[in-house]
């Protein structure tokens, strides 16, 4: 389904859907980031700071709540997802991928029902990328590209005076038909444009790419052993920037917080992780397999160009480029990569 | 005028002579315009050091990573260690060696007044440039200058100049073994100009600011892994330093103090940010590492600065001005201000 919205009823749109809650990036103190959207949602954002992980991975999740009476068994009250169904505006397409790398993790093998039970209630409302969302971005280098539907429920493409909406999902499509008479049919000359402004931003040459995304796995299995690693890890300053900003950065901790005394209660809860902290990895008896920077570094690239590519034939990185924005030493995952698979 | 050849010879002149095992100090970086750490131990990698505004690291941070790497690997060196350091630095250099971080013979500054030309704030040239992103960045008298795709871009260093540079004081570096620059400061703004434009909101305006910074913080823990003064090996919010044998129980282990969780919420982090401002208390020397690195825009100079205010009006304490001075708060003078105390 190819509609056509005028620039000045994107607002209109937005109300006529009912029942959902709808998030657009906008800025507070100056850092972009999905909030509930407030008109006019102009959807003329850079990278957002961080990316749409937050809506179906939470970086604070309670699990359950527990309460124990001294005496008595402990009690256990579950804690439902929110049901809440939201649709987020104006997803780059690196952060749509980035969306079915995380739906993979969180459904293969073990079915995460906190994750999946907000997943279902979610939409994605992606903008195409005419020009590049950010200095540091690398998406045609890794398998995608600045048109790119893929995780995203409906793609939107600025033609100038207007919008050209592509649905790309049957929840695309439900959301599209909630607009009733605010979408008309796209004239030829519409579609053209849209074709060659499509054309145009895959022709776009971004400033950084990773040499042979098809070859890394390969060459970062044969360099796990290269001094390299210590060499490039050594400016890092273990802070989780890369991971906490990364749309597919994954890992988490569980703790129960206890939040009152008499009775004894509190929750059971789920926290993101990095495994750039040094204590990610530190074993009870004191022990720390990732002693090292460059060990640590070594994981987080191994993980997303070659881990990910052997459990599930992608790699995991999408190119969106905040792990190399905001590091605050210029630590760059592309030159990482480049520099490891072109050593011998 | 700094000269980047006069940095660079010395460099090499002091890995050359074996005076020195590395020098820490700055490259170009792969990513486009900012300066990057790098730390080198081969005489002819000085040709690679730059001197730009987008040096805004404070090294001496590397010194203590170093530190600890070493004693990880239960290495001991015998030779000292070198970095770049400006006038902020080698003043967070003297609080290391006032705590006896490492002694005065394990280091070597190489001293660089700024002479007050400071460094570069990334988000106000952003905002000026307004999606221009420059692949260089260059000093020139009052100006920085920058590359763009556009063509070269020319800017009064004060429009664009980080808010601690332009209070600054004391852009030369007291402790040095070679110094590169005049003494020279200039003082664009007033010291703690920037607070003290914050404190004029009302109370209950500056409550609300503060909630909606600690509302967005994500925990990354920038601002604590960048701070060259906070080293120590278990930080409060971590509770990693439990010690776990065959005998410790699970309600041991369930019920070790955790003063702060791990929950990234308003009062979590609120709790994480003052107890490290207050570690900070008369230690902090402004080189506002933690509010540059900052992914989220916490102006976290504002709570450092605060404290370094109370520390100079109440006690007269300076953070960073001299080897010889006692710690703040592990001190104690007849002529203490304060009456309660004597």
């Amino acid at each position: 389904m190819e509609l056509i919205l005028e620039k000045g009823r994107l607002d209109d749109w937005i109300a006529a859907l009912e029942g959902w809650q709808a998030f657009a990036p906008s800025q507070e103190d100056e850092v972009w980031g999905y909030r509930p959207t407030a008109s006019p949602v102009r959807l003329d954002h850079p990278n957002t700071v961080q990316p749409p992980k937050n809506f179906a991975f939470p970086q604070r999740e309670v699990f359950f709540r527990f309460e124990q009476v001294k005496g008595e068994p402990p009690r256990l009250t579950p804690v439902e997802p929110d049901a809440a169904r939201n649709v987020v505006f104006g997803v780059r397409p690196c952060d749509g991928r980035g969306v079915v790398r995380m739906d993979t993790v969180f459904s293969d093998h073990v079915e995460d029902s906190f994750y999946l039970g907000r997943r279902k209630n979610l939409a994605y409302v992606g903008l195409a990328c005419l020009k590049p969302a950010s200095r540091h971005c690398f998406c045609k280098s890794v398998g995608g590209s600045p048109v790119s539907t893929e995780g995203l429920d409906v793609l939107m493409t600025d033609l100038g005076d207007c919008w050209l909406l592509a649905s790309a999902t049957p929840v695309g499509e439900t959301l599209m038909q909630a607009a009733g008479a605010l979408l008309t049919e796209p004239s030829a000359e519409q579609r053209m444009e849209l074709a060659r402004r499509h054309e145009e931003a895959l022709a776009r040459p971004q400033k950084s790419a990773v040499a042979d995304v098809g070859n890394a796995a390969t060459r970062l299995k044969d360099n796990f052993d290269s001094p390299l690693w210590e060499e490039l890890g050594k400016a890092c300053i273990a802070c989780g920037i890369c991971t906490y900003l990364c749309p597919t950065c994954h890992c988490f901790d569980l703790n129960d917080e206890v939040s009152g005394g008499k009775p004894l209660r509190g929750g059971r809860v789920r926290t993101w992780d990095s495994c750039q902290f040094p204590d990610f990895t530190m074993h009870s008896s004191g022990h720390n397999p990732r002693d090292s920077l460059g060990s640590r570094l070594r994981q987080r690239v191994s993980h997303k160009f070659r881990y990910f590519v052997e459990n599930f034939g992608t790699p995991q990185c999408t190119g969106c480029g905040r792990c190399v924005s905001q590091c605050p030493v210029g630590i760059d995952i592309v030159n990482v990569v480049n520099r490891v698979c072109a050593s011998v | 005028m700094i000269r980047i050849e006069d940095i660079r010879t010395q460099a090499r002149d002091i890995l050359e002579t074996g005076e020195v095992r590395a020098v820490i100090g700055w490259r170009r970086g792969s990513r486009g315009m900012a300066a990057e750490p790098v730390l080198i131990s081969q005489p002819e990698e000085a040709e690679s050091l730059v001197w730009d505004p987008t040096c805004f690291h404070n090294l001496s941070l590397n010194l203590v990573q170093e530190r600890k790497r070493l004693a990880r690997k239960g290495m001991a060196s015998n030779k000292p260690l070198a970095l770049v350091a400006k006038g902020c630095d080698a003043r967070s250099v003297t609080v290391l060696l006032q705590e006896n971080h490492f002694r005065r013979e394990d280091v070597y500054v190489l001293g660089v007044s700024c002479e007050g030309s400071g460094v570069l704030d990334e988000r106000k040239l952003a905002r000026v440039l307004d999606g221009l992103t420059p692949d260089s960045a260059a000093y020139d008298g009052d100006d920085y200058v920058f590359q763009t795709e556009e063509g070269e871009k020319r800017l009064p260093a004060r429009e664009v100049m980080a808010d601690r540079c332009l209070e600054c004081r004391s852009a030369y570096p007291r402790l040095n073994n070679a110094v590169f620059g005049e003494e020279k400061t200039r003082g664009l703004e007033a010291p703690f100009a920037a607070l003290s434009r914050f404190e004029q909101n009302r109370g209950a305006e500056r409550w609300d600011f503060w909630k909606r910074q600690f509302e967005r913080c994500i925990r990354c823990f920038a601002c604590r892994s960048v701070c060259p003064l906070c080293y120590c090996e278990e930080c409060v919010v971590d509770s990693i330093r439990l010690e776990v044998t065959p005998e410790t129980t699970a309600d041991e282990k369930a019920n070790r103090i955790r003063w702060i969780e791990r929950s990234a919420s308003r009062s979590d982090n609120f709790g994480y940010h003052m107890t490290r401002a207050l570690h900070l208390a008369g230690r902090c020397i402004d080189c506002a590492e933690c509010e540059r690195v900052c992914p989220v825009h916490i102006p976290l100079r504002l709570l450092n600065n605060k404290l370094e205010r109370e520390a100079r009006e109440k006690f007269g304490y300076e953070p960073g001005a001299s080897v010889d001075l006692p710690a703040l708060v592990s001190s104690f003078r007849d002529d203490d201000p304060n009456e309660f105390i004597r």
